[in-house]
């Protein structure tokens, strides 16, 4: 049997906890830190005073309170000064992205992606090549105190290896490993499902805040997703959890690019929309968020073949969200990536598959909503990723990266 | 959960032309209730009802559970009733701030108080999480249909209102900016206001409400959750007045 947590594991809890509240809150005052945390206030004042000297916050005067009395002091993250890298790898998209503590992004550059077969060259070279860039441009005072990747396929949780990515043409590729050797930090990179850290991300920062069991679906050429449930995402035995993409909504269905027949992927994905629009010509000449906001933008103006393929494409939507609802009974739904446009442009046949095939009860509570990170809530659940460290415990991840 | 506005029995006519008959109609915080029917079927007439331009003939109008009296739209804005009409009601040659205040201007003494009126303008405009918009000193003018609809939706939200009425928002606007409207309307209820959205595209209702409150030929046929239906059933409704065991049974409501 374990003792009780020790002193210093309650003192590095409280460190993080305090540093995750001005991280994803924002400068908070000293006293509202206090009745947030549960903790006294000479308490909050020496965790902050720990914080303030290893350098991850600050703290100054509030500029009007506009109440009586002494103000209390507002502590603010030191985000020019401490930063991660984030990294998301898309189908048709490689971003690099300097994020500073509290979640903004101080620089990014981003690739178009060429679709065609995978080179891990390919994606490593530009990403480090941008990782580097931004390196150069730092003040000598900053820390990188992580880097992380939101990559689309799936991640094994043990080594961090993508073990299958159907649209990506990756399997078995030690992404994170290999990453980490180019951009020659002295810092693991951790990898994650794109779709999964987005899930986290809307969660964290977006539409999901303050709610407690999600399910993310995010279109890109395929459809990944995210479940949380009870604030944890789910991960499953490996990490391959939660890829809604591959839930069968019609047996004798098309085809996957996984190999199988019918995935929910295969009949609301990028492909099917477009095959169904009349627009998919296997040149690629348009293909991507672009056609798909075409194919909306054609049924908003009144093309019938457009509306038609978006009311399929909403009915298999539907049904696999029925599904989802049935099985998870989250609070909320959200649509990301290119499921933005098609949740809106065929809300009214999603909408109704739910009142046919979802349960009265799971469906009377459900909040359908899209998607507040927009295209940035892969990069952002990447840059959470990376932080997790750091919050986790400060001072030594602090002095690790300074050192 | 008591509605903030509920209309009991109201009927409207002009002269010999009865438009509204008997209608009931409710409106919740933190909802979106989507009001459809077809050309005439009497939606601009029961929102005129509501904001004060048209009186009405006979029934109750309560607001926050208590009766009262609305003859103008003073006295609907007084209550914290709000509408944003299709036209907008915009000044082209003032700016967005300018507009936000028309007519309710600040004054500091003799002056106005253009300080405090940007100030809340931006803060409006920020916890709505409007970023499309460059500067506020913008002439609106200069502003596409898209940001002019979000304008004009802060505008309304400006002065701690509970009920903003939207008609047809969307009406005008491209895919891109009719989702940002969509999402902003959607936003307005999660923050706590009741909103009416009054629209004809069933994707747009389907995507942001909590209800449904479905005119025919001047009668409320059915108000119903929007979990509850199908496209199919509301449609039917819209043009029917009846689905199923929902709507009018001879012209009256079940």
């Amino acid at each position: 049997m374990r003792a009780g947590p020790s002193q210093e594991e309650i003192r590095r809890h409280n460190l993080g906890a305090l540093l995750r509240h001005v991280h994803l809150g924002g400068p908070t005052s000293r006293a509202e830190l206090t009745s947030r945390m549960g903790l006294n206030r000479s308490t909050i004042m020496a965790l902050t005073a720990d914080l303030t000297a290893a350098g991850l916050v600050r703290e100054e005067l509030p500029r009007e309170t506009g109440r009586a009395g002494r103000p209390s002091l507002v502590v603010r993250p030191e985000s020019a000064r401490v930063y991660v890298f984030a990294l998301d790898v898309g189908v048709d998209r490689l971003v690099a992205a300097r994020v500073g503590l509290g979640g903004t992004i101080i620089d990014r550059r981003e690739a178009v992606r060429r679709r065609g077969p995978f080179s891990l060259e390919e994606v490593v070279g530009p990403l480090a090549a941008f990782a580097r860039q931004m390196h150069r441009k730092t003040r000598p005072d900053t820390v990188c105190v992580g880097v992380a990747a939101a990559f689309s396929g799936g991640v094994d949780r043990g080594d961090g290896v993508v073990r299958f990515g159907p649209n990506m043409g990756s399997v078995d590729v030690p992404f994170g490993e290999e990453m980490a050797r180019r951009l020659g930090l002295g810092l693991p990179v951790a990898v994650g499902n794109d779709a999964n850290l987005a899930a986290l991300a809307e969660h964290t920062r977006g539409v999901g805040v303050g709610c407690r069991d999600l399910v993310y679906l995010h279109g890109d050429v395929g459809v990944g997703g995210g479940v949380i449930v009870n604030g944890t995402l789910l991960g499953g035995h490996q990490g391959f959890g939660g890829e809604v993409g591959h839930m069968v909504v019609n047996p004798k269905g098309r085809s996957c690019g996984c190999g199988s027949l019918g995935c929910l992927e295969a009949e609301v994905g990028e492909r099917a929309l477009l095959e169904a629009a009349g627009r998919f010509d296997g040149s690629g000449a348009l293909v991507g968020r672009d056609a798909v906001r075409a194919v909306v933008d054609a049924a908003d103006r009144g093309d019938i073949v457009a509306q038609a393929a978006l009311s399929r494409v909403g009915d298999w939507l539907g049904l696999g969200v029925a599904n989802l609802a049935n099985i998870f009974n989250p609070e909320m739904v959200v649509f990301g990536g290119m499921l933005r446009e098609v949740y809106l442009g065929s809300a009214a046949q999603v909408r109704s598959r739910l009142a046919t095939d979802a349960l009265p009860p799971v469906r009377e509570h459900l909040r359908l909503r899209t998607s507040a990170l927009g295209d940035d809530a892969t990069l952002v659940g990447a840059a959470e990723l990376a932080f997790a460290q750091v919050l986790a415990d400060p001072l030594e991840v602090l002095a690790r990266a300074g050192s | 959960m008591t509605p903030v506005l509920e209309l009991r029995g109201i009927d409207k006519s002009f002269g010999p032309v009865q438009v509204l008959h008997d209608v009931s109609f409710s409106v919740y915080p933190g909802e979106v209730t989507a009001l459809v029917g077809d050309n005439g079927a009497g939606k601009s007439t029961l929102v005129k009802c509501v904001g004060g331009i048209h009186p009405i003939d006979s029934g109750d109008y309560l607001f926050d559970g208590k009766p009262v009296q609305v003859h103008s739209p003073r006295e609907a804005a007084a209550l914290g009733i709000e509408i944003v009409y299709q036209d907008l009601a915009l000044c082209d040659n003032l700016d967005i701030v300018q507009n936000m205040f028309l007519g309710r201007e600040h004054k500091r003494g003799l002056v106005l108080d253009e300080d405090t009126m940007e100030e809340m303008a931006a803060k409006t405009l920020e916890s709505l999480s409007v970023r499309t918009v460059k500067s506020i000193r913008q002439h609106v003018s200069s502003l596409s249909g898209g940001q002019r609809q979000t304008v004009a939706i802060a505008k309304a939200v400006l002065w701690n209102s509970k009920v903003v009425i939207l008609d047809e928002p969307t009406a005008a606007l491209g895919v891109a900016q009719t989702a940002q409207v969509l999402e902003l309307v959607r936003r307005l209820a999660d923050q706590g206001l009741a909103v009416v959205l009054i629209s004809h595209n069933m994707n747009d209702v389907f995507a942001v409400s909590d209800r449904i409150a479905a005119l025919y030929l001047g009668r409320m046929a059915a108000q119903v959750k929007t979990s509850e239906v199908t496209h199919a059933q509301v449609v039917e409704l819209i043009t029917s007045g009846r689905s199923g065991d929902l709507g009018l049974t001879n012209g009256v409501p079940a």
